[in-house]
């Protein structure tokens, strides 16, 4: 089998949190109280529409138009992550991300004359780490993509915005961030120095055996992030790195999985490492985990299990939730003779939101060929308090 | 050093001596708690009433303003979509939601006002709470809502009712057009009270609601939770809101419409106080009855060193007794009759105020405890002054049963006296300016218990009158009849009062319907000038505000027999002063076509001032902003923030309680750019014949739009059973009031009749006969008709022109003309002497029916 058929698995992941938190959404519509006997809400389910596009070999991809939307596809989202350091000598971590779902086939959506009917639902997750305070906010809005409320544009600008939580493109390599909510804030500009990296296949990330059970995924891994962030009655200058994926699908999961970790490093070498483990209902780990090494020219070098292993070191156990999640790792890629250790900057970047995952920025130490390596990044841990399986 | 004790009754002894009183005179005891009963029972049906028409009302605004404090609002058309999404794309504000409401109805629904409420659901959850629990839907079941033309979501209850379920088609009419829809989810509300506020609401998608309504990039209103200072957030918001769109708080939205209702509720409580005011009259005097009538009783108690305490306590607990279970049953009896007063004042509060989708509530149990308390209270302190009567006369004189009598007779001027201060009084209250509704009410009240006072003089005069013409006509019997009445006359004057105040009730509320119906018959006149009107139907009885359907009137027009189409524009505009009623009206002789209050332009010149912005108020609106001064204006939120509009004359007008403004339909249109029509006026060619007329347009403007069009007489006649419906529990309240007032007469009568059983028995031995018996009986009863008749005449006049000029002024800004046909009074005095010779019958048959010498062993 072609191993680029693997690549897919961690755009699979968060295609999963995708849904789950779709779903979720109700919650926050009709916010729960106390249970009642039967079902709260009964809606007229349609049945799945066949009628989305769906990934089915490499295409090109011409940007920055493809930056923005993908109607014609059921899932797509913008995924911005980034660790950043104020002249104070403060480190925090952001996360801010959008989804999108198509609720029918843009062809088969009934003629309506109101700007508000709408077959796009927006989703966003804002989160601002604290490392001196030890602080954690997580928020998350929904929306619909229509009246202007919500949506994504690739022409002629570059933008995704939910209410006014925004990206939006502002020079050939350069973007602009801004979010807020009760007393946490970001406005910060983002040059690509690489470009986008595509993922898989030039970008054709096969999901699992079937043909078509695939997505389209780029990255840009090395954003040089300037700006401002505001914490409670503190506002900071702030420099870092941030990190984008963007992906697109219409797919339905193979369910054998029950979660995912998933790594997005950046090194102070230049170069930048994503790495997935799949976690089976066994508790094994999946085969179809995958990694991806950026280097410094931008050139990729994909891995499979046989090239990387993920040892957890300790144990987190959240006092809200209850879940315990891995909280400290090692990592080591032999075919590149690299190890690295794994620590977040905070044990609890945990979202306990319409869905419960962990996201948090990550301190990284270690070293290759004998040679030392420090940098930072992003981890996401899912399905530690809720398996994905039986949600859908 | 104490005194020893003196030898006392076992307590339970003296108490057992009072309630075998009771059990011994069953009739007399029965007689009390009908009484009690009936006033409690009107005083809990009415109290019922308006309880369930509150709670409709809070209900109905909850499930339409959930947890909101401020709203923004725009102008008659509602407020540009964009709004809304500037102030979320600038996030102006933590929370904020779009609305859309219309009142619609479903044929296949019930065909009952139903409240269709457009939302966003990703903005409201912060506002209005539809589930209180549940699963979490998946997201394939919320896409036919969001995506699907015409997607409706209800609560489970009303879709099983309906027997609707996922999926069922059905139609919805929405200003008189009828729009598919269907089921595209149903809730499940897990409380009571979340089930309650669905009940009547059709959610939809804020698309589907734009698409429905056919308000395409139009919002109603922008509802917004602001923190408690609100000062902050608004100023931030204001000046980035277009001209013509103003925020205001939640409270002073609602809190018009519910002081529109409240004068409604209050009339009709003071009503149903009126009717347990009778039922103490008859508390009162079966009490002093009681009393008198165990005078020889409490003397040997007294002898026996019985105290006067125990003597007043005694006498009290027999009528708290008695009110206990009175109350009891009154309580029954009044959520027996709450099934039919709920139904009339929910409907007469649809047709006049707002349209609730509430169609019931349950009992309040608060009204019950009013009941219950009013019931017993009142029972205890009515006996309080014959126990004091009671506990109060020294031992040797308490055995002497003329003494009650001798002091009544002295007391009859005194009683006069106070009457008369009452009655001053009242007036007096009336003066005070700016006196609320309460005071009014206080007043009325005084006004009638003081003419009540009159009762002993104006009987003790008529019979002095009576006695020499009734001997000459009728021998003996037409002598003693007199004489007996006022031998007794601390019970019979209660009585007479009792009866008197029913029947003045009567009266008075008789000449209010009256002189209100003639008002309105002329005002009718006046004012509905056109041959047929054309308007959208609706579910309020006295306003439609739905839109024709711009191809209308063109057909009109042209329509053969058409002489000229005039058309007519009400929207509700906000005022600093709360939303007003605006209609707009391209009839130049508007002026000629209303009575005015105070006309402040010759009427000729009055549409030429209306041209130049001058516009005309109804009374109650004056009353309600206080234009009565000249140069006064009305201040209009228009496109371009307020603007004031100068008043050239207010006019008369019973359509709503709020007010209501006329404008010139060129100035309306000038500055708020609204073409739609709410009504059209059409008069004919001579000769045509409207119902005809009517008929051929309903035939070809029903392919257009669903629309009322009535002829004149047809709209006219409708008004009137607006009118009718309005104040049929009035009049149903005066049935009960006199009722009452029957039976405090037969029981008073009654008791006179079974007191006098051994005079009757020496009347019998020295030779009447059975029939002259039954003749001084039924004389007697008569005579007491006829004074409570004679009294009531002044007394309801006096009460007519309380309601007319200071009740009806105050609770809904309305001048009546005063209309006084004779009818009332004549049917009051026959009601008297009718009910009283009625109550009469059976003490009279009991009498005629005993042997002489029976009656005297009875002794």
């Amino acid at each position: 089998m072609n191993r680029e058929s693997f690549r897919v698995i961690k755009p699979a992941s968060r295609w999963l949190i995708l849904l789950a938190l779709v779903a979720g959404l109700a919650c926050l519509i009709w916010p729960q109280q106390q249970p009642a006997p039967g079902p709260a809400f009964d809606g007229f389910a349609m049945t799945p529409d066949p009628g989305f596009a769906h990934a089915e070999g490499p295409i090109s991809f011409n940007f920055p138009n493809d930056f923005g939307p993908h109607p014609d596809f059921q899932t797509e989202w913008w995924y911005y992550t980034g660790n950043l350091q104020a002249a104070t000598g403060d480190h925090f971590g952001f996360e801010l991300t959008f989804f999108r779902r198509a609720l029918v086939p843009p062809a088969q959506m009934p003629t309506r004359s109101s700007d508000w009917a709408a077959n796009q639902i927006y989703m966003a997750h804002f989160a601002l780490t604290g490392v001196r305070d030890n602080s954690f906010h997580p928020f998350e809005r929904f929306s619909r993509g229509a009246a202007g409320l919500a949506g994504a544009t690739g022409l002629p600008v570059y933008q995704a915005w939910l209410e006014d939580w925004l990206v939006e493109q502002t020079g050939p390599r350069s973007f602009h961030l801004s979010a807020s909510d009760s007393g946490a804030a970001i406005d910060l500009n983002l040059e690509d120095l690489k470009g986008p990296v595509l993922q898989g296949d030039h970008g054709y990330s096969q999901k699992g055996p079937q043909p078509g059970n695939a997505s389209f995924y780029f990255s840009q891994t090395r954003l040089q992030t300037k700006g401002t962030l505001k914490l409670g009655d503190n506002a900071f200058q702030v420099n870092g790195l941030s990190w984008m994926d963007h992906e697109y699908s219409t797919s339905a999961l193979d369910t054998d999985q029950v979660g995912w970790d998933w790594f997005a490093i950046q090194l102070d070498d230049g170069s930048e490492l994503t790495i997935y483990d799949l976690r089976r209902k066994d508790g094994s780990i999946d085969a179809y985990s995958r990694g991806l090494i950026v280097r410094p020219d931008g050139t990729t070098q994909r891995l499979t299990t046989v090239d990387f292993a993920i040892h957890p070191e300790a144990t987190w156990k959240s006092p809200r939730s209850g879940a315990t999640y891995p909280s400290r790792w090692t990592l080591s890629i032999s075919s590149e003779n690299l190890e690295l250790q794994i620590t977040p900057y905070i044990a609890d970047q945990e979202l306990r939101l319409s869905f419960t995952y962990w996201e948090g920025a990550v301190q990284v130490q270690g070293a290759q060929n004998g040679k030392h390596l420090a940098g930072s990044g992003y981890v996401e841990l899912t399905g530690y308090f809720q398996s994905l399986q039986g949600q859908f | 050093m104490k005194p020893a004790a003196p030898a006392r009754l076992y307590p339970a002894a003296l108490f057992n001596t009072g309630w075998r009183y009771l059990l011994l005179r069953r009739w007399q005891t029965a007689l009390m708690i009908v009484g009690i009963a009936l006033g409690v029972a009107v005083m809990v049906a009415i109290d019922l009433a308006n309880a369930s028409a509150g709670q409709a009302f809070q209900l109905s605004a909850e499930s339409v303003t959930g947890k909101a404090t401020h709203q923004i609002v725009g102008g008659p058309q509602g407020l540009d979509e964009q709004v809304y999404v500037d102030i979320v794309r600038q996030k102006l504000v933590d929370f904020a939601a779009p609305v859309i409401m219309e009142t619609v109805s479903s044929p296949e629904l019930g065909n009952l006002p139903m409240q269709l409420l457009g939302i966003d659901p990703f903005a409201d959850a912060p506002f209005r709470n539809y589930l209180a629990s549940g699963q979490v839907p998946r997201p394939d079941q919320l896409t036919p809502f969001f995506t699907r033309p015409g997607a409706v979501v209800l609560s489970s209850n009303m879709a099983a009712r309906y027997h609707l379920s996922l999926g069922s088609s059905f139609l919805l009419v929405i200003e008189g057009r009828a729009k598919p829809v269907f089921v595209a989810g149903l809730l499940n509300p897990a409380d009571s009270l979340a089930r309650r506020t669905l009940e009547g609401v059709l959610l939809v998608d804020i698309s589907t609601a734009q698409e429905l309504t056919g308000r395409l990039g139009k919002l109603d209103r922008i509802d917004l939770i602001l923190p408690q200072d609100s000062t902050a957030a608004i100023q931030t918001l204001k000046p980035r809101l277009p001209p013509g769109v103003e925020i205001q708080t939640v409270a002073a939205r609602q809190g018009t419409i519910e002081k529109m209702t409240a004068a409604f509720s209050l009339n009709l409580t003071a009503l149903s106080l009126l009717a347990l005011v009778v039922g103490l009259f008859l508390i009162y005097n079966t009490m002093t009855f009681s009393v008198v009538q165990r005078r020889a009783q409490f003397g040997t108690l007294r002898c026996l060193g019985v105290t006067r305490r125990e003597i007043f306590v005694l006498v009290v607990s027999e009528a708290f007794l008695v009110g206990v279970i009175g109350s009891a049953i009154g309580i029954g009896l009044g959520v027996l009759m709450g099934r039919s007063t709920v139904g009339l004042v929910t409907r007469t509060i649809n047709d006049l105020y707002f349209t609730t989708n509430v169609q019931a509530v349950g009992i309040s149990l608060e009204s019950l405890l009013k009941g219950a308390a009013a019931g017993i209270i009142a029972t205890v302190l009515t006996a309080a002054f014959p126990a004091w009567e009671a506990a109060s006369v020294p031992p040797r004189e308490a055995l002497s049963r003329s003494a009650l009598e001798t002091k009544t007779r002295r007391a009859i001027l005194l009683t006069a006296a106070i009457g008369i201060g009452l009655i001053a009084a009242g007036v007096m209250i009336f003066q005070v300016r700016g006196g609320g509704l309460f005071l009014g009410f206080g007043g009325t009240f005084a006004v009638i218990v003081g003419f009540a006072m009159f009762a002993a003089i104006t009987m003790a005069l008529m019979m002095r009158l009576a006695a020499p013409l009734l001997g000459k006509a009728l021998g003996t019997i037409g002598r003693m009849a007199p004489r007996n009445l006022v031998g007794a006359l601390s019970r019979t004057s209660v009585a007479v009062a009792a009866l008197m105040v029913a029947v003045a009730v009567t009266i008075g509320v008789s000449l209010m319907i009256d002189s209100f119906r003639y008002t309105v018959t002329v005002w009718l006149e006046q004012t509905l000038q056109s041959d047929i009107y054309i308007s959208v139907p609706g579910f309020n009885a006295t306003a439609s505000l739905g839109t024709i359907d711009p191809n209308v009137l063109p057909v009109v027009k042209s329509w053969p027999g058409v002489q000229r189409a005039g058309s007519l524009r009400t929207v509700t505009l906000d005022s600093p002063q709360g939303p007003v009623q605006v209609s707009a009206t391209d009839n130049p002789d508007i002026g000629k076509e209303r009575l005015y209050l105070e006309a402040r332009l010759p009427t000729d010149k009055v549409w030429a001032a209306m041209l130049d912005g001058g516009i005309l108020v109804s009374e109650p609106l004056a009353n309600r902003l206080g234009l009565f001064d000249s140069n006064r204006t009305v201040s209009l939120s228009t496109p371009q923030g307020f603007k004031p509009f100068k008043v050239v004359g207010i006019y008369f007008d019973y359509a709503n309680s709020e007010g209501s403004l006329f404008m010139a339909m060129a100035v309306y249109r000038s500055i708020w750019k609204d073409a739609g029509i709410t009504a059209i006026g059409i008069r004919l060619l001579p000769g045509a014949d409207s119902d005809q007329v009517s008929r051929a347009l309903q035939d070809r403007l029903g392919r257009i739009q669903q629309l009322l069009i009535r002829p004149n007489q047809a709209l006219r006649d409708e008004v009137m059973a607006v009118f009718d419906r309005t104040f049929a529990i009035t009049a149903a309240l005066r049935v009960l009031a006199t009722m009452v007032a029957f039976i405090g007469v037969l029981s008073t009568l009654l008791l006179l009749q079974l007191e006098k059983q051994r005079e009757v028995g020496i009347l019998r031995a020295l030779g009447l006969t059975g029939r002259q018996l039954w003749g001084l009986t039924m004389l007697e009863t008569g005579l007491m008709g006829l004074s409570a008749g004679i009294l009531a005449i002044p007394t309801g006049y006096a009460l007519s022109l309380i309601l007319i000029y200071v009740i009806n002024r105050r609770s809904f800004g309305w001048t009546l003309q005063f209309a006084a046909p004779v009818d009332p009074f004549l049917q009051a005095i026959l009601i008297a002497i009718i009910s009283a010779l009625l109550a009469g019958i059976y003490p009279a048959w009991r009498i005629e029916k005993k042997a002489a010498a029976e009656v005297i062993r009875n002794e």
